[in-house]
């Protein structure tokens, strides 16, 4: 423990004795069997009331299934990445507001958090799907998505970005300002820099939650993974295969950002350790 | 260390003067009348008990903390309060901290470049060339490629000095430099600046370190309660300290 990585979990963390280790075990056998039981339910379920039937799963045995699938993947990686992208800008333009030493720029900035933050990212999507077209803009369906959904999310990545500026220690910006350096550049060449590896696992959980809104797509008719579902299911009449796809293929890419998570808060950890011995 | 004493021949511009400076921390009044000149190759050390405002002294001199009254001159010229001026004068006026504050997401050789190239507008390559120099000078050029967590307490301090040189400074101000530091990496620090005293820079020197003070320091100022309590040489203060609350820090700190 002595060793200068140990973070924070590890220094809440009490190696369990003897008797917490019996518990432990026993605690996690029992759970794993209810698990198993529940699922032998569930699937004996499914099976009684014909859903394992071949029938509503031969789709999976044609080449066009999983290219249309594919077409949707792409379709909801596009959105998602698009999403990100605006979503992160936005933020930081927020981001920046709140900070400002002027009182009527963190006012603006504070508004727009709390608006962004506080109204449902379906309520924003209606907004660009009814009432922008009526503005007469005509807007493609991708956009029909993508910036709501951006929208939605700006404002609390706003707040990610702003609690780790504020985690950035004083003396950093003092030793940057001692040398002459602008306000300007102490921001984005010592401070951001150091805030945005505090806030990275944050942020790519914001990018889930990004991912995930993008399903909002089948409102705004736009061809997504879950669009491109529904269209399967209308077709094959086989809802519940389709979804148990689609979930575990949804589950597979969030997986994978939340272990690029990880691998980023692990890289952090390595590099700002603050040694004073 | 130098025999001249340039603010005695009259004619010459102090590199620091504080005159009646005063500053409160709410009711707290923690610099007191304070005036102070620090010649062109002096090295002043500000000792004194913990709270006495001899940090906070030392902190105003390039705007890290702001003033309520009096005049703060760098070369003669009063303190800008803002904007460019201000960044151009803290640029001429280097900083050593007592936590190091190298940029922890920059390896060692980047911590020294910076400024230069940012402010200083020196090109890449040349930055880095007197960067190493500065580097192997404090004796920590084998670490150059390594980020600061990876170097220890006394090195990270002597690549904050090498940063602060980088920048040609007029003089530099050291802030308890030696306060977060073990024991046995205190002489590594104080043996740089050591060096840098006896090649002539302008140092004031926040410390709790009295030998340091004794074999370095031109002057030494005592601090209590937010005044200079005592001015002296360091042979007159130690051996004949005027004040009872001189006398009294002390003996508190040679009964350990």
């Amino acid at each position: 423990m002595s060793d200068a990585r140990t973070n924070v979990r590890d220094a809440l963390y009490e190696p369990p004795g003897p008797r917490t280790r019996r518990i432990t075990a026993a605690a996690t056998g029992i759970s794993l069997a209810g698990i198993g039981v529940l699922a032998a339910l569930v699937v004996r379920r499914f099976a009684v009331a014909g859903q394992l039937d071949a029938k509503y799963w031969a789709l999976f045995t044609k080449g066009t299934t999983w290219l249309y699938l594919g077409k949707g993947l792409v379709g909801t990686l596009r959105a998602a990445a698009m999403a990100g992208v605006i979503t992160f800008a936005m933020g930081f333009l927020m981001m920046i507001l709140r900070i400002s030493r002027l009182r009527a720029a963190r006012a603006v900035g504070t508004a727009l958090v709390e608006f962004t933050r506080g109204v449902p990212t379906l309520l924003f999507i209606y907004f660009f799907f009814l009432v922008v077209p009526q503005l007469g803009v005509a807007m493609p369906a991708f956009w029909k998505i993508t910036l709501p959904v951006a929208i939605s999310a700006s404002g609390i990545v706003a707040e990610v970005l702003r609690s780790g500026v504020n985690a950035v220690p004083k003396g950093q910006r003092e030793a940057a300002l001692s040398l002459g350096m602008r306000e300007s550049s102490v921001f984005l060449k010592v401070v951001f820099p150091q805030a945005i590896r505090f806030c990275i696992p944050a942020l790519i959980s914001e990018l889930v939650i990004v991912l995930k809104d993008t399903t909002f797509a089948y409102v705004v008719t736009f061809p997504d993974l879950m669009q491109n579902a529904k269209v399967l299911i209308s077709n094959y009449d086989s809802l519940l295969a389709v979804y148990l796809v689609v979930a575990v293929i949804y589950i597979f890419i969030n997986y994978l950002l939340n272990r690029l998570s990880d691998f980023a808060a692990k890289r952090r950890d390595r590099g700002l350790v603050v040694k004073t011995g | 260390m130098r025999n001249m004493e340039p603010d005695q021949n009259g004619a010459e511009v102090p590199v620091i003067e504080l005159r009646h400076v005063e500053k409160h921390y709410g009711d707290l009044h923690v610099l007191k009348d304070i005036n102070l000149r620090v010649g062109k190759g002096e090295v002043v050390v500000i000792i004194g008990p913990s709270g006495s405002g001899k940090s906070t002294l030392c902190r105003t001199i390039n705007r890290m903390e702001t003033i309520d009254a009096g005049e703060i001159l760098i070369e003669g010229v009063p303190l800008p309060v803002e904007g460019r001026e201000l960044a151009q004068l803290r640029a001429q006026v280097g900083m050593v901290f007592q936590s190091f504050n190298l940029f922890s997401h920059r390896t060692i050789l980047d911590n020294v470049t910076l400024g230069p190239t940012d402010v200083l507008h020196v090109p890449k390559k040349e930055a880095r060339e007197e960067a190493m120099r500065l580097l192997a000078r404090v004796g920590v050029e084998s670490q150059a490629h390594k980020v600061p967590a990876q170097l220890s307490g006394g090195q990270q301090q002597r690549v904050a000095i090498a940063r602060s040189l980088a920048m040609h400074p007029k003089a530099i101000l050291f802030d308890e430099p030696t306060s977060a530091l073990d024991p046995e990496m205190i002489g590594e620090v104080l043996s740089v600046m050591t060096e840098l005293a006896g090649e002539g820079m302008t140092m004031l020197v926040v410390t709790h370190e009295m030998n340091f003070a004794r074999r370095v320091a031109d002057r030494v100022i005592f601090m209590d309660a937010g005044s200079i309590v005592e001015e002296n040489t360091p042979d007159a203060f130690f051996s004949h300290p005027k004040s009872q609350r001189a006398k009294d820090f002390l003996d508190s700190i040679q009964n350990h």
